[in-house]
């Protein structure tokens, strides 16, 4: 049997003690594509954190990779929301995907052509490779995105996690990340993503995860993005469309 | 117009500036990515006390312990609390900053050349610069340069993204308290020369200008430095100027300072310019009414 690229038995996760998210199950094998749903405030982003090791678990146990969460730092990647970063930064796109080679790098030696390829061909995967010399905060928020991707590219992860990947991002960038992060699962990447948006999970996730405070359920798309489950994580703002689709709206 | 620094104590005021040009420059690129204005401000009052003490137990040699001394237990202290403060770290900071200070000028105020001792330390005493204070200042600017060159890698991927280096396994509280020590030793560097007070200009606005004509890090140091020398040379001459042929006593140190924040002002409109010229390419960028909310 392959290790798992992610199991969570029984998990809570939390910050200073106090929990955020409880009563996680699931395992993710290499490949495979997870998406956390639920809505803002529900606990995805902490739940990535965890996986990092970037918050902790209170409860159950987490492996990743064969690992602790922090011990396996060196084999996951991830990609954090744009819309934390500021967009005045003076760092051009190529720097940004350079910071992907930091660990290989370490402190001191300078990058090296392998490292330069790596990054050149990162870019070229999120079809931004025409970008290079520009200066991060002058690209669109779609564009950005695809940046931040790319640096997880270069460090080549076993395991990817991305934060609402798909937040702001305009039709084509989205359309650009979605190819990008199946061809990375068929190269035997897996992959953790959270979202909102329901028609993503379906079309994009082997494996959905309904949290909200817990999890409510663990599955399948065809099996979790259902009428019952859906209701419990997003209360009224599910709705049951006639068809047997569901559609979430505000509160 | 290098006549006046063939003089023996505007030659080493001059070579003073020189080297913490060459400090200034780099460190202050990481002030302003890191947003670290204040806490560079907080640093500088916080130092205070501890010039006071030192140079009422050891006169100038002790006031550089001094000065040392409590710039690290700032460092410490700062990074402390801006890491675990669940009140907001503007707070604290000033709190800190505030507190620090007044015993600085509680403690001044027991002696009895009060005014002038004042106006040394808040100040700095640039024309009075020692052949033996310029071999410390290269000392620590050796120190601090090597210590800026090792941290650099992971001190700018911390300062464009939290989140992300923390991911990537970087240890953030370290590399806070890594930059907060390096702004103590800038602090301890230049506070005799220039003083408590102007020393906070010298990690601010050598970056905050040249970020008006670079987009780039490296660029940006190297302006940063060029910009401290340029402003050191032409305050010298203008507060030697002003006193030799006015007779305007202008302190040396704030002729400085004045020169670096007249470049600062020449340079915002460079800032505008270059804004105002970048509209037109980002909207033509947008393929679709989608990317509006980007």
């Amino acid at each position: 049997m392959t290790t798992a690229a992610l199991r969570l038995d029984g998990v809570s996760v939390g910050y200073s003690g106090t929990p955020v998210v409880t009563g996680v199950d699931l395992e993710l094998r290499p490949g495979q594509r997870l998406a956390l749903v639920g809505p803002n405030g529900a606990g995805k982003s902490t739940l990535i954190k965890s996986v990092l090791g970037l918050a902790e678990i209170l409860d159950g146990s987490a492996t990743v990779l064969g690992h602790t969460p922090a011990r396996a730092r060196a084999l996951t990647g991830y990609v954090p929301q744009t819309g934390n970063l500021d967009p005045d930064f003076p760092v051009s796109v190529r720097q940004v995907v350079m910071m992907g080679r930091y660990r290989q790098l370490g402190w001191w030696r300078p990058a090296r052509a392998a490292d330069r390829a790596a990054v050149r061909e990162a870019l070229d995967r999120v079809g931004l490779a025409d970008r290079a010399d520009v200066r991060f905060g002058l690209l669109s928020g779609g564009q950005r995105q695809r940046v931040l991707l790319a640096r997880a590219i270069a460090a080549q992860p076993k395991l990817l996690l991305l934060d609402e990947p798909f937040n702001g991002v305009d039709a084509v960038s989205q359309e650009a990340i979605v190819r990008v992060l199946r061809e990375l699962s068929a190269g035997g990447t897996a992959l953790v993503l959270s979202t909102h948006d329901l028609a993503v999970a379906r079309d994009l996730a082997d494996l959905v995860c309904l949290i909200n405070g817990r999890q409510w359920a663990v599955g399948t798309p065809a099996e979790t993005l259902t009428a019952k489950p859906l209701r419990q994580t997003y209360g009224r703002s599910a709705i049951d469309l006639a068809d047997g689709r569901m559609v979430l709206v505000e509160p | 117009m290098i006549e006046p620094f063939a003089v023996p104590f505007m030659g080493r005021a001059l070579t003073e500036i020189a080297l913490l040009a060459l400090i200034c420059g780099p460190v202050s690129v990481f002030v302003f990515v890191r947003r670290l204005s204040f806490v560079s401000d907080a640093l500088t009052h916080t130092v205070f006390p501890g010039v006071v003490v030192g140079f009422v137990a050891g006169g100038m040699d002790g006031l550089a312990t001094g000065a040392l001394v409590a710039g690290l237990l700032t460092a410490v202290v700062l990074t402390v609390l801006t890491r675990s403060a669940r009140l907001t770290d503007d707070a604290a900071t000033a709190v800190v900053l505030t507190a620090m200070f007044s015993i600085g000028v509680v403690l001044v105020s027991r002696r009895t050349s009060y005014t002038s001792d004042l106006t040394a330390f808040l100040f700095g005493r640039l024309l009075t610069v020692t052949p033996r204070q310029i071999t410390e200042t290269v000392a620590l600017a050796v120190v601090i340069l090597i210590a800026l060159a090792i941290g650099a890698r992971a001190l700018i991927f911390r300062a464009f993204d939290q989140a992300g280096a923390a991911a990537a396994g970087l240890r953030i509280g370290r590399l806070d308290l890594w930059l907060n020590i390096l702004l103590a030793l800038v602090v301890v560097a230049a506070v005799r020369a220039v003083g408590t007070i102007l020393v906070v200009a010298l990690l601010i606005v050598p970056a905050a200008a040249a970020r008006m004509v670079t987009d780039r890090l490296v660029p940006m140091a190297v302006i940063g430095t060029g910009l401290v020398l340029a402003g050191g040379y032409l305050g010298l001459l203008l507060s030697w100027t002003a006193s030799l042929h006015y007779g305007i006593a202008l302190t040396s140190a704030s002729a400085v300072v004045l020169m670096l924040v007249l470049a600062y002002l020449l340079l915002l409109p460079v800032r505008l310019w270059r804004d105002r010229r970048r509209v037109p390419p980002i909207a033509l960028q947008r393929k679709s009414p989608h990317e509006l909310v980007g």
